[in-house]
């Protein structure tokens, strides 16, 4: 099938950017949408056209690298699908299709669409585990954990950091991604010693990050594509301002 | 306290705040609305609540100081957080959509701000309306009061006002549906069925304010609001 | 080249904590003197760098992906392995040796596979520590469950995640270490040449992959944690960006590569619907617990597999073994479906696929049963095959998942060089011809948390703390000169073929030929076809874009430029072990009915290769480094 494809150009953090334009002919609709960028690439190279760059690594949906915008949707139309796990089978021919970089001061352009999300390192940096050494473990049954507990954690546990909750957010917040890694570790007791530490760093980090407020759109959850809840986002609030009122 | 200061400015606490003044705000609008059926009672029933305000003296000016702190409060942060978002993103998408299911970007949601600010102006309006308005003098039992309701029915039988009023508070009703529900999310709410109770009571508590604060400038309108607006 | 595993002496039950007793240490005030460099910040990678910094090193972790939490190792599914025996089945770490050892087909050394089954228990301890969330019984306590190769349940799983589960675990400790300063973390840099001065490794030379510089490192160790060498064949379960480039260029410098050519085939994966296809993904093995394989009994067969009656069908798993079935091994499961493609019967649109068919679980167990059991991978298959498995088989593949091959080290887990280390996928150690389910992940960890922070400060106890040549010395400046040059080489070619074209028919040469069954024939093709390629690689490939910029094609192009050198290396060991073992199947050595045929006579040993240099043709010395089995008896493999 014909895919006309629109999509984001630009050099470097601190360049003007660009759209181009390409329609691409040769689109099978068992493709990956990463595949079809894959194909895009090959068409233009052999154009000696600038190829479109753009992140990806596991193209399995778990690895968080690729986090394209589609027609202005983080990861595109399917829900709790990363845009490497979306095909073109969600496409009709003919249709247009806008590629921008999840869009966000904290995330800045490195080139076209590939962004630097470092500021997510940060944020876990300045909190987002449990300070065990290595070695000092107890024996591993020796806590049991309610299963729901646990089951909940994992619920939380699962966020890739891809960033499509920052991309889709009207306010640039990356709420979701700290909210779930504190609820992550709250839910389990090894991580309730450092609760209220680790809270405070974490959402001070993310404003310090430059990120935005969040206004409660829920749209985060819309897009995360392993379907992370904002209740995440509750949990936080309250735990934050226990820590800062105890 | 330095740790106060630092929790209501930080991103959680600014938010947070936002419900509290929110609810408080919307407490505000329960109280308001109890007071404005009054006008529905006996003829005096509605100057003698107002006059009962006015006798609070200097507790009213502490009430009404507190009123307008909530407001300022609730408007600057909300002015801020939504200015605070043109820095987290300066340069915005080309093309953008909601993606549904969960999500509760709305009409309601995304013209909070807007709404807010018609909100803001209507209110400088209402009070230069009404507190300052025409001072019409009656008597409740023997003592000299303020006939608030003759200036209320005079008002309401122009058809510009009306209209404003109108318009201004079917506007409310989308920014309560939202912020009843957001406020509540902001404090805390956790569980998915909760979330999902409370949007619908947010709607319910919208619609069902708004609408008898608009049932009031209409049906005087509408009735020429001779008398008691009810024949016993 | 004398090859000395250094394996301590005693009892094997003993040998690990004699090792530690004996084991020099490096005091405290001095371990901040040192600094070592740790290249991939996978399992092994993510736990070594943060276990050292806790010891006091002061680390650099490298890693190419925008984020250390990124390294594939969070792609792996199914589980962990470790004898908790919680289940009370019967479970000791000498059956987790055994069974190991037995799974990697006697190709791997005692010594080095009892330690991982003895430090297997400490991994799920510190994991359950660290708040990785593993699954768990009603009791609160750990749930185990069963994995293939093994008559016990001593997986520990998180969903299908766990992989994800343990390396975000690794990264949070070692995220908590740069906070605390005591690791320089630097992400999108890739490591392209390992500098060796006075004979031992003292630093490496990295590209910025966002500015395209490259830079000299200087420490007193380098620790290689940089995953196998899958995406030689271009479609396999690797992440795209996995690649053998900081193994392969170390192995230039002097180390040995050994083994290269034990590559493990996974037999359930999704098959390859077109040419456009960049990878493959898998299914759980566990859908062989339920479903069952087949193909049409005639060629060409094109009616819809439901309405194919069953003597049409060949189920010929079950017909070829009839006690293990459809639960054969992997690396039988995947060489029969070979088989039968081969002889043309292979389904769907390329003839490479055979069914894997739940009509009869279905019908026995009702639809909703299967769906618990298989709900979210029967929709990953749909999501991705577009077709609707609970009405239609599933048509499946094998592909290359993991590769046992890697740099040769000894029992400290550091290469024939002194100061260069390797740990996790990225050497040879543990898994011999063949890995069993649910070791991976394990030895990634033990190697990282466990065994390498203890044996780098046995060896770091003999270099003198400060040491310093600077990176102005001749060994780095002609490391990075070297460096650029190849860059540089690249670019200038301005060629007619792609990157990704070249990669592709490499990786079809690769499969086809280095695949699943090997004979002398192909292998020796192979190796003229690989040559002729690289060949024209070298003078006809298209690079675009400039070195000083975010450029992934030229990054592959450097990637794809050594998968070609080591490809010749994995056609000359495939040629010299003549024998079947593991994963290794030559076809000249099997028995009439098929089955592998193992030489422990003349190849019981671990073929370690040193590079001589290359032009034209890839030249290698062998080293034999003999396995010996002192507390295991050799046997041979039967599922009949």
């Amino acid at each position: 099938m014909t895919i006309h494809l629109k999509y984001w150009k630009q050099d470097g953090p601190d360049v003007p950017g660009h759209f181009e334009e390409y329609t691409l002919n040769t689109v099978n609709e068992h493709m990956s949408f990463l595949e079809m960028l894959d194909v895009l690439n090959e068409e233009l190279q052999l154009e000696g056209k600038d190829p479109v760059e753009f992140d990806y690594d596991c193209r399995e949906g778990i690895c968080g690298s690729c986090n394209l915008v589609i027609n202005g949707q983080a990861h595109g139309p399917k829900a709790k699908v990363a845009c490497c796990q979306l095909h073109m089978r969600n496409y009709k021919n003919g249709d247009k299709i806008t590629i921008e970089p999840p869009r966000a001061a904290a995330f800045p352009i490195i080139k076209d669409l590939v962004v630097n999300r470092g500021a997510f390192d940060r944020i876990i940096e300045a909190g987002g585990y449990v300070s065990v050494k290595t070695g000092s473990a107890q024996e591993a049954n020796a806590i049991p954990i309610e299963k729901e507990k646990s089951d909940a954690a994992f619920d939380y546990a699962t966020c890739i950091g891809c960033g499509a909750c920052v991309a889709a957010c009207p306010n640039a917040s990356a709420s979701l991604f700290t909210g779930a890694k504190l609820a992550h570790l709250n839910h389990v007791p090894q991580g309730e010693v450092e609760r209220s530490n680790r809270v405070v760093a974490m959402v001070d980090q993310m404003k310090e990050e430059g990120f935005g407020d969040c206004s409660n759109f829920a749209e985060c959850e819309a897009v995360c594509p392993v379907g992370i809840s904002i209740s995440a986002i509750a949990e936080m609030r309250r735990d934050y301002m226990k820590a800062m009122f105890s | 306290m330095p740790s106060f200061i630092k929790a209501i400015n930080s991103q959680v606490g600014r938010k947070v705040m936002t419900g509290i003044t929110g609810i408080g705000l919307m407490l505000f609008l329960i109280g308001h609305i109890a007071g404005n059926l009054t006008i529905f009672g006996a003829p005096d029933a509605f100057n003698i609540y107002t006059k009962t305000l006015a006798d609070l003296g200097p507790l009213l000016y502490v009430i009404e100081a507190g009123l307008a702190f909530f407001f300022l409060y609730h408007t600057i942060l909300g002015v801020s957080i939504w200015r605070s978002r043109r820095k987290a993103r300066p340069e915005g998408y080309k093309k953008y959509q909601t993606k549904g299911g969960p999500s509760h970007q709305s009409l309601a949601s995304k013209s909070m701000i807007y709404t807010g600010s018609i909100i803001l102006v209507f209110l400088v309006l209402h009070i230069i309306h009404f507190k300052f308005g025409a001072d019409y003098a009656t008597m409740i039992d023997g003592v000299e009061a303020r006939d608030l309701r003759r200036l209320v029915i005079e008002e309401f039988q122009k058809t510009w006002i009306v209209v404003g009023y109108v318009g201004v508070l079917s506007l409310v009703i989308l920014h309560l549906s939202h912020g009843f529900w957001s406020a509540f999310t902001s404090l805390s709410m956790k569980s998915k069925e909760a979330s999902k109770k409370i949007q619908m009571a947010s709607y319910a508590f919208a619609i069902v304010i708004m609408l008898l604060f608009i049932f009031i400038p209409l049906y005087i309108y509408f009735t020429g609001g001779e008398g008691s607006l009810i024949s016993y | 080249m004398k090859l000395d595993s250094k394996i301590p002496e005693g009892p094997l039950e003993q040998k690990w904590s004699k090792y530690k007793k004996d084991m020099k240490l490096v005091a405290p005030n001095n371990k901040r003197k040192y600094e070592v460099i740790v290249v991939g910040t996978g399992l092994a990678g993510g736990a070594a760098a943060a276990s050292m910094a806790e010891l006091g090193y002061n680390v650099k972790s490298f890693c190419i992906q925008d984020s250390a939490r990124r390294a594939h190792s969070i792609a792996a599914q199914g589980g962990i392995n470790a004898a908790k025996n919680y289940p009370n089945d019967g479970d000791s770490i000498w059956g987790l040796f055994y069974d190991t050892i037995k799974g990697g087909d006697y190709r791997s050394r005692e010594a080095n596979v009892y330690r991982l089954a003895e430090v297997a228990n400490e991994i799920i301890d510190q994991a359950v520590a660290q708040g990785v969330p593993f699954a768990r019984e009603y009791s609160g306590l750990l749930a185990n469950r069963s994995f293939g190769g093994a008559q016990v349940s001593r997986t520990f799983y998180a969903r299908g995640q766990t992989g994800q589960q343990l390396l975000l675990g690794a990264y949070q400790a070692m995220m908590r270490q740069v906070h605390a300063g005591k690791i320089e973390y630097l992400p999108r840099h890739e490591m392209l040449d390992v500098v060796i001065i006075g004979g031992q490794a003292r630093g490496i030379i990295t590209r910025n992959l966002v500015t395209g510089e490259i830079k000299s490192w200087e420490a007193d160790a380098v620790v290689l944690a940089t995953g196998g060498y899958g995406n030689v064949f271009y479609l396999s379960t690797n992440a795209k960006n996995s690649n053998v480039t900081a193994a392969w260029r170390a192995h230039k410098k002097g180390a040995l590569f050994a083994n290269p050519c034990y590559v493990q085939v996974h037999p359930t994966c999704i098959p390859v619907s077109g040419d456009y296809q960049s990878k493959l993904t898998l299914m759980s093995e566990s859908l062989r617990n339920d479903g069952r394989v087949w193909v049409p009994k005639k060629k060409g067969d094109d009616r819809h597999p439901n309405d194919i009656p069953e003597e049409d069908r060949f189920y010929y798993l079950e017909e070829k073994y009839p006690s293990f079935g459809n639960l054969v091994p992997r690396d039988v499961a995947s060489r029969n479906a070979k088989i039968v493609c081969d002889e043309g019967l292979g389904v769907g649109e390329t003839g490479l696929a055979v069914y894997l068919d739940f009509r009869d679980a279905i019908k026995r167990d009702g639809r909703e049963t299967v769906e618990a059991k298989y709900g979210n991978l029967f929709d990953m298959y749909e999501n991705i095959a577009g077709e609707n498995p609970y009405e239609r088989p599933m048509r499946i593949y094998p592909a290359v998942h993991y590769t046992m091959g890697g740099l040769w080290v000894d029992y400290n887990l550091m290469t024939n060089i002194p100061g260069l280390f390797a740990t996790g996928e990225a050497n040879f150690s543990d898994h011999g011809a063949n890995r069993l389910g649910a070791s991976a992940l394990m030895q990634g960890l033990s190697d990282g948390y466990f065994v390498l922070p203890a044996t780098i400060g046995n060896y770091l106890a003999d270099v003198k703390p400060g040491t310093r040549h600077g990176t102005d010395h001749t060994a780095f400046v002609e490391a990075e000169k070297a460096a650029q040059e190849n860059i540089d080489k690249l670019l200038s070619i301005n060629g007619k073929r792609t990157i990704v074209d070249f990669h592709r028919t490499l990786g079809k040469i690769v499969w086809d030929k280095i695949g699943i069954a090997r004979n002398k024939e192909d292998l020796e093709s192979a190796i003229k076809e690989i040559q002729e390629l690289r060949e024209e690689f070298w003078a006809n490939v298209y690079v675009p874009g400039e070195k000083n910029n975010y450029n992934k094609y030229l990054e592959f192009a450097s990637r794809v430029a050594d998968f070609f050198e080591l490809a010749e290396l994995m056609a000359k060991d495939a040629l010299d072990r003549e024998e079947s073992c593991g994963c290794h199947l030559r076809e000249e050595y099997q028995s009439e009915e098929g089955e592998a045929i193992r030489n422990d006579e003349d190849f019981s040993y671990v073929a370690a290769w040193e590079y001589k240099g290359i032009n034209g043709e890839l030249k290698e010395e062998l080293h034999k480094e003999n396995l010996e089995f002192e507390f295991v008896e050799l046997k041979q493999r039967s599922y009949k």
